[in-house]
């Protein structure tokens, strides 16, 4: 479906915001940088499909990251700050931390990959991908159409075989297999049947004659190329600080204060750049909606 | 110029007994909108699977066939994939893809077109189909007729030079079939582009074909316009094929008989409701052809409103008459007098999901005991739904559906392949006797299979059956369950004419042992002619309900081609048998 904002890009801007999300939250490995990713990425989550579903999701996203948090120390003691003993076992503040950085570069990923599963859908990502495996393409296409299709004839059948008798949802659980058995027998025959009428309308509109092309309802126009290079920029920026040794937090052997310094400060605000450009995108185009409606 | 010849050409299948074609000669001119008429298996569809080699048939081919003068088999299989194009019967399996737009391109990506060829070709296709509010959406979302017209659009998007169908409105509603087949005449007016469409009715095709070729056991039995054959069939006298003729022109050729000859090769037999009321205006008032002449039409609109008028004042016993037509003795209207009905809906309500839409609304029917009764309506007016309500197998959301107790229903759905778990036919109906706790399994089996003549295909898989035996099995079915009430979900469906007289005759024999029949049809002639009483579907609820001569009576388009054609000239009358058994009866002038 199209739609406004950050949806509307080309699929390869799309994509390569998402590969570069991913990428630098592995490698920028610093609590405060993955927090402020995480709620920038929350709040994209949040614009693109509401944030009552956010909210909705939220705890479910949690759980991991904190139990990665909390683990952490429990199982590695190394460190020099011990902050207390548990059952006999130190507790270290090098720990905490470093459970903390993994858990939240964890969250920033979840909170991405959702928001990519809105953006970058299956025919989106085919439609990127296919070109290298055609033919897989094609059949993943086909298949997507099969499961609606399925669920939709077993209903048929299931309504139309219990004046039989036949019913899964009555009598001894050997008679509901054994009908249950039955029902998928006669959706797959039925589906046989119809599966080689699409062969020949297949074959019979030139499939395998010639080498595939494919048609797309994309194209890559200015503002698309504009923000690729901005998000290009932007992410070689951050890429070349991380390898400066900035925006990342040294925890061992010898933990450095939390604080960020100057030049850890640019490697944020590149980062922060990179992140924000999908929601100023979405936020804009909300809010464009919202304040001046296009005059007819 | 010929586009196609096929040359004294035979086939058969691989172990069979008998040739599917045998002789057949056949030129077709660029251009040209020709129909392949016949009954289902005289070898339609293996025709027209040769003409396209990608879907051929395996089996022995003798005789030529050229495209162009050139051999079809020395086109290679990008031309011939592009230059004939051919659209199969059913709208559902012949897709292949997920969104619209990319069912549409599927064709144009098979054989490797630069993205702007095919965006040019699809944004021209788009519009002149209207196609363009479809585009993005999923093809799940479409109706049958708005996919058959998916699949026609992605075939011309390779511009064919002919184009092959293979009865592609069988599985339409009426109003879509209609709107296809006007679609596809006016590529072949506008753009020139060579027609060759199989049909076993010419109800719809006729007045648009330029030639028709009725096949008969393979072999060409009639080739001409539509005017030649229909007078070449009326002097062989030969009734099977006349039954693939429009009502109205059968009509015309049973009153040519009446009058005691063959129909007159200056006057042109009528097609259409239009030429049919024109050619009845001449009979019913010799006196008016000097003001009709050319304009008989205008005459007849004039007409229209003062003619029954007229003939009340002069004979009016028969208007009476006419509310009871002869057929109405033969299949007895149960009065609202009669017992209980088997089956009662008060105001029930259903829809299939939470916040989805109600597909009946405060829907109210009795179904009385003995009677066949029709129910029509449009696409998704929920008729199916109805159906499976009376048969017990949805519950309604709200609203009182009352059985009288004991009942048993049989419901046969639309595609009758649904019903069917065997590996053969009389596996099936020994597990279907088996499930009905038949007393004696084997006795019922042999019985139900020679009474609905099936005798013959018991160790057949039911998906080899042609479409008329599958139903007849599924019947079997269902009967075998002992029900005395048989719910028929558009039993009519893709059956060639014969089959569809047999499927009458069987109704009325059950009727006569006490069955009670609901159907669900869009085969306005057949509800005309076979219903006690029927029934109309509208926003969920019964919109009108009367016995056929009432109810089709006073609809202008919702009623058979004879009912129009006869309107406020011979008012009641829907079927030709009727129109002909009075002018048997009391000669032309009524």
């Amino acid at each position: 479906m199209m739609r406004g904002g950050f949806a509307s890009l080309h699929p390869s801007v799309s994509f390569a915001y998402y590969a570069g999300v991913l990428l630098l939250c592995m490698l920028l490995l610093h609590p405060v940088l993955l927090a402020v990713a995480s709620v920038l990425l929350a709040v994209l989550l949040a614009l693109l499909g509401g944030w009552r579903r956010l909210a909705r999701q939220l705890p479910g996203m949690l759980a991991v990251p904190l139990a990665v948090t909390l683990m952490n120390p429990l199982f590695s003691h190394r460190g020099r700050h011990i902050l207390f003993y548990l059952f006999d076992q130190p507790i270290t503040l090098e720990a905490i931390l470093y459970g903390a950085t993994m858990g939240l570069s964890l969250l920033a990923i979840l909170l991405a990959f959702a928001s990519y599963q809105q953006v970058v859908t299956t025919d989106r990502f085919l439609y990127l991908f296919g070109a290298a495996a055609p033919r897989l393409a094609l059949l993943t296409l086909m298949t997507v159409r099969f499961v609606p299709l399925f669920r939709r004839r077993l209903h048929e059948i299931t309504a139309v075989q219990k004046q039989k008798g036949i019913s899964v949802s009555e009598g001894v659980l050997r008679k509901r297999m054994k009908d249950g058995m039955l029902l998928l027998r006669v959706l797959l025959t039925w589906s046989l049947e119809e599966a080689l009428q699409t062969a020949d309308s297949m074959k019979a509109r030139g499939y395998g004659s010639s080498r595939r092309s494919s048609y797309t309802i994309y194209r890559m126009d200015g503002r698309d190329r504009l923000i690729l290079t901005l998000l290009a920029g932007l992410a070689a920026a951050t890429g070349i600080c991380r390898a400066m040794g900035l925006g990342v937090l040294t925890v061992y052997p010898r933990l450095e204060p939390i604080t960020l310094s100057v030049a850890d400060g640019a490697c944020l605000g590149a980062f922060t750049c990179f992140l924000i450009i999908p929601i100023i995108l979405e936020g804009g185009d909300k809010l464009a909606w919202q304040f001046s409606p296009p005059t007819m | 110029m010929a586009i196609l010849t096929a040359d004294n050409v035979s086939f058969r299948y691989p172990e069979e007994q008998r040739n599917a074609l045998t002789d057949v000669s056949l030129t077709i001119r660029e251009g040209e909108f020709v129909v392949v008429c016949g009954a289902s298996g005289s070898g339609k569809s293996t025709l027209l699977r040769l003409l396209k080699q990608a879907v051929r048939p395996v089996g022995a081919l003798s005789g030529q066939l050229l495209f162009r003068g050139r051999p079809l088999e020395e086109l290679n299989e990008r031309e011939a994939a592009a230059r004939i194009g051919l659209v199969f019967q059913n709208p559902e399996s012949q897709i292949v893809m997920d969104r619209v737009w990319h069912e549409l391109a599927f064709a144009m990506e098979n054989l490797g077109f630069e993205p702007s060829l095919m965006r040019r070709r699809l944004a021209e296709m788009a519009h002149a189909f209207g196609l363009e509010p479809l585009l993005g959406q999923s093809v799940h979302a479409l109706s049958g007729g708005q996919k058959q017209l998916v699949n026609l659009a992605s075939v011309l998007l390779l511009q064919p030079d002919l184009l092959l169908l293979d009865e592609p409105v069988a599985q339409l509603d009426p109003v879509a079939a209609r709107d296809l087949l006007q679609l596809v005449h006016r590529l072949n007016r506008e753009c020139a582009m060579t027609v060759l469409i199989s049909e076993h009715r010419l109800e719809d095709v006729s007045p648009l074909a330029d030639r028709i070729v009725y096949l008969k056991d393979g072999r060409i039995a009639y080739d001409g316009t539509p005017q030649e054959i229909c007078r070449r069939m009326d002097e062989a006298g030969d009734e099977e094929a006349m039954r693939s003729l429009p009502s109205v022109t059968r009509l015309y050729l049973q009153a040519c008989r009446l009058e005691g000859g063959m129909s007159s090769a200056d006057e042109p037999a009528p097609f259409t409701v239009r030429a049919g009321r024109e050619w009845l205006l001449t009979r019913l008032r010799p006196d008016g052809e000097r003001e009709a002449g050319g304009g008989a039409v205008s005459a007849a609109r004039a007409d229209e409103a003062s003619a029954p008028k007229a003939r009340e004042e002069s004979h009016p016993p028969r208007d009476l008459e006419l509310e009871q037509p002869g057929w109405s003795v033969r299949l007895p209207r149960t009065d609202a007098g009669s017992p209980a009905p088997l089956v009662e809906c008060r105001e029930i309500t259903y829809q299939y999901e939470r916040g989805g839409q109600e597909v009946l609304r405060k829907l109210s029917l009795a179904v009385r005991e003995g009677e066949l009764l029709a129910v029509l309506g449009g696409n998704g007016a929920g008729k199916s739904t109805l159906l499976q309500l009376l048969g017990g197998l949805r519950k309604p959301l709200r609203g009182k559906l009352r059985t009288q107790p004991g009942l048993r229903a049989g419901y046969l759905p639309q595609n009758p392949l649904l019903l069917f778990s065997g590996e053969t036919v009389r596996e099936e109906l020994a597990e279907a006797a088996r499930n009905a706790r038949q007393p004696e399994p084997g006795a019922a089996v042999a019985d139900v299979l020679a009474s609905l003549g099936l005798e013959g295909l018991e160790e057949r898989h039911p998906y080899e059956l042609s479409g008329g035996q599958q139903q007849r099995a599924a019947i079997a079915s269902v009967l075998l369950g002992r029900p005395s009430l048989l719910l028929l979900d558009e039993p009519t469906k893709g059956l060639d004419p014969l089959a569809k007289e047999q499927l009458a005759e069987l109704l009325e024999e059950l009727r006569e042992q006490g069955m009670t029949i609901v159907l669900v049809t869009h085969d306005v002639e057949f509800a005309a002619r076979r219903a006690s009483r029927c029934a109309m579907l509208f926003e969920g609820a019964i919109a009108a309900e009367d016995a056929p001569a009432a109810f089709f009576r006073d609809n202008y388009f919702f009623t058979t081609a004879v009912g129009r054609m006869t309107r406020g000239l011979l008012p009641g009358m829907l079927t030709y048998e009727e129109v002909i058994g009075r002018w048997a009866q009391d000669g032309p002038s009524f």
